[in-house]
């Protein structure tokens, strides 16, 4: 393991980037290995609401408490655990207020003021990329290897 | 008391640039808070009041003032000169320089006060500074609490943000914007995170927040804020001139009067990020210096970086103009991203259902794709990784059921395993050169790395890792 570390440079070309991709890619594997294992091959949606949320889990995880977002995304996925409802996020861009639509859409987002509202919007959209990529890369080579 | 306070500048002038005015004047601010006047004398106090309220001010003056090592000596803000043990440095060769420029600005007992108080900020430029403080013998606060030297600090390392601003925003001690201060500042969180934006300007504004709040807190608050309503009219003219001090003292008494808008991307040394310290606002040559509209105009300021942040974000808004517009662009591109979790996530339940995912390749080709690595990367990792699905697919019996197995023991197994192999794989770690150090952090937060045994996972052939027995 060291080997690598010495061994490689850095090529990264952003080095203030969030939270790490790599940390991201094990936590939601692991995920989702457990998902797959805990539940019945007969509900592909539930376990497809499953991956969902620990998709989120594992983004807000792997962003730490440090923002906002990610410790309303928690509190969230606890209180569900607990409640077990689904909270449903459909959002509308009303003309009128975009501001009020960007505070729905960013967990959190209520209780903040516009100015904290962009920049976790900002946080969020970078950590949402990461996710969608991974996910993406998942399903890829998911699709690629099963032949 | 003149003379008292001219050594005291010239003791501060010795160690750099930093106005040291405030060193003598903490004291007798103290005392003399409630009754800031325009008299030259308090306005010499201000800046001890400041460095009151800033224990951590490295300010010479500080220390000076303070006869026992104040603990801000330690916490210099940046760009501002080592504290000086010894108070006694001085005097004489810094003097000579102050009379050269203190000519040049007015002797303005506000303007002072401004400039005294600027002074504090310490930033590496503000030798014009000091010019006011010589020219007024204001005696200095012999006392500073500790909670004046440190608001002292953090409003010198505020000041020293902005420099690199077009505008100075903030004003911490000077406004009463109590709600938007407080508001400001109790988002800490934003003088580093502002970090995300990678900006330094972002980071100005948010350590400027948090100083601002640290500095509404502190007990001496109260009395700056009453002596500075009363300068506010000046308060311009102090900012300016302080701004300027950055720079050069040539320029500070050129562009006294002028926006200072440039003047501070000079200073570099004062632009260090994440600095707790106030915002300071400066009014621009022709624009109301109502505090109200100063704090606007942060507001304005803040809002407009964190757009700008936004903007280069979300892919394709880089020509679009217009904060609404923007903001449109913003929200579909969230929604988008967040249909698209749920859409991979219903499809990942689906194609999916008992496979233990091959790091190597998903980082392979996840960080591949980031950060546009090199396709031997990629051929490289995948050659590695079909071979040992070939080799293995002989011992796998139980098509996809025997994965029930353990698939999270095996995932961990995976985990280890690969990571080794992976640490073969030099161009893929290069994509991930800085994650392997998480990475061995996950591999300990696994717990126990289970033994690497000659269990084999059976597999579908479809790509995926397989462990092999180490031995073979």
């Amino acid at each position: 393991m060291d080997s690598k570390g010495s061994a490689c440079s850095n090529p990264n070309p952003n080095p203030t980037f969030g939270p790490s991709k790599l940390m991201l890619a094990f936590r939601f594997l692991r995920a989702l290995s457990i998902v797959h294992r805990t539940t019945p091959a007969s509900s592909p949606t539930c376990r497809g609401r499953r991956i969902e949320r620990a998709a989120y889990a594992s983004m807000a995880y792997s962003a730490g408490t440090s923002r906002a977002w990610s410790r309303a995304v928690l509190r969230r996925l606890h209180h569900r655990a607990r409640r077990r409802a689904v909270a449903p996020r459909r959002l509308s861009t009303t003309a009128g207020n975009r501001a009020e639509a960007l505070r729905r859409l960013v967990p959190g987002g209520a209780g903040m003021d516009y100015c904290t509202l962009l920049e976790e919007t900002a946080d969020y959209t970078k950590c949402l990329s990461m996710q969608v990529e991974l996910m993406q890369g998942i399903v890829d080579s998911a699709s690629s290897n099963g032949r | 008391m003149e003379a008292k306070e001219k050594n005291q500048f010239g003791s501060e002038k010795s160690h750099g640039d930093h106005i040291n005015i405030h060193s003598s004047g903490t004291a007798d601010f103290v005392t003399s808070s409630p009754i800031l006047s325009a008299s030259m004398v308090e306005a010499f106090f201000t800046p001890g009041l400041w460095n009151h309220h800033t224990s951590s001010c490295t300010m010479s003056f500080g220390e000076s003032n303070i006869q026992t090592a104040t603990g801000g000596v330690n916490r210099v803000p940046i760009g501002k000169p080592v504290a000086m043990s010894d108070r006694g440095m001085l005097p004489s060769p810094p003097l000579g320089e102050f009379p050269h420029s203190l000519p040049h600005f007015p002797v303005d007992s506000g303007f002072i006060e401004r400039a005294a108080r600027l002074s504090c900020f310490g930033c590496g430029g503000f030798r014009g500074i000091s010019l006011l403080d010589p020219s007024h013998s204001v005696a200095p606060p012999s006392d500073a609490s500790e909670d004046a030297v440190g608001a002292q600090k953090a409003e010198l390392t505020a000041l020293s943000l902005p420099v690199e601003h077009e505008n100075i925003k903030g004003i911490a001690m000077n406004h009463k914007r109590d709600p938007t201060m407080s508001h400001v500042g109790t988002s800490n969180n934003e003088s580093r995170e502002g970090n995300l934006c990678e900006d330094g300007q972002e980071r100005l504004t948010g350590s400027a927040d948090a100083a601002g709040n640290s500095s509404s807190g502190d007990l001496g608050a109260n009395k700056r804020r009453k002596a500075t309503e009363e300068m506010e009219e000046e308060e311009d003219q102090v900012l300016r001139g302080l701004q300027l001090s950055t720079e050069t003292t040539k320029d500070l008494a050129e562009t006294k009067h002028k926006s200072y808008i440039h003047s501070g991307k000079n200073t570099k040394d004062n632009s260090e990020a994440a600095k707790e310290g106030y915002v300071h606002v400066r009014a621009q040559r022709g624009q109301a210096t109502n505090s109200h509209s100063l704090a606007e105009r942060v507001r304005r300021e803040k809002i407009s970086e964190r757009m700008k942040c936004l903007q280069e974000l979300v892919p394709g808004c880089s020509k679009v103009t217009g904060k609404a517009v923007m903001l449109d662009e913003i929200i579909n591109y969230v929604q988008s991203l967040q249909r698209q979790v749920e859409f991979l996530s219903m499809k990942l339940a689906a194609v999916n259902p008992q496979l233990d995912f091959s790091i190597e390749g998903l980082l392979a080709k996840n960080l591949l794709h980031s950060h546009g690595g090199s396709s031997s990367a990629a051929g490289f990792s995948q050659e590695m990784i079909y071979p040992q699905v070939y080799s293995s697919q002989q011992v796998l019996a139980h098509a996809g059921i025997s994965s029930m197995l353990n698939p999270s023991d095996a995932f961990r197994r995976t985990v280890n395993t690969e990571i080794p192999m992976a640490s073969g794989y030099k161009e893929t770690s290069l994509q991930v050169h800085n994650s392997w150090n998480e990475q061995l952090v996950m591999q300990m937060a696994y717990g126990a790395n289970p033994p690497l045994n000659s269990q084999v996972i059976s597999r579908k052939p479809d790509g995926f890792t397989m462990q092999k027995d180490r031995s073979n």
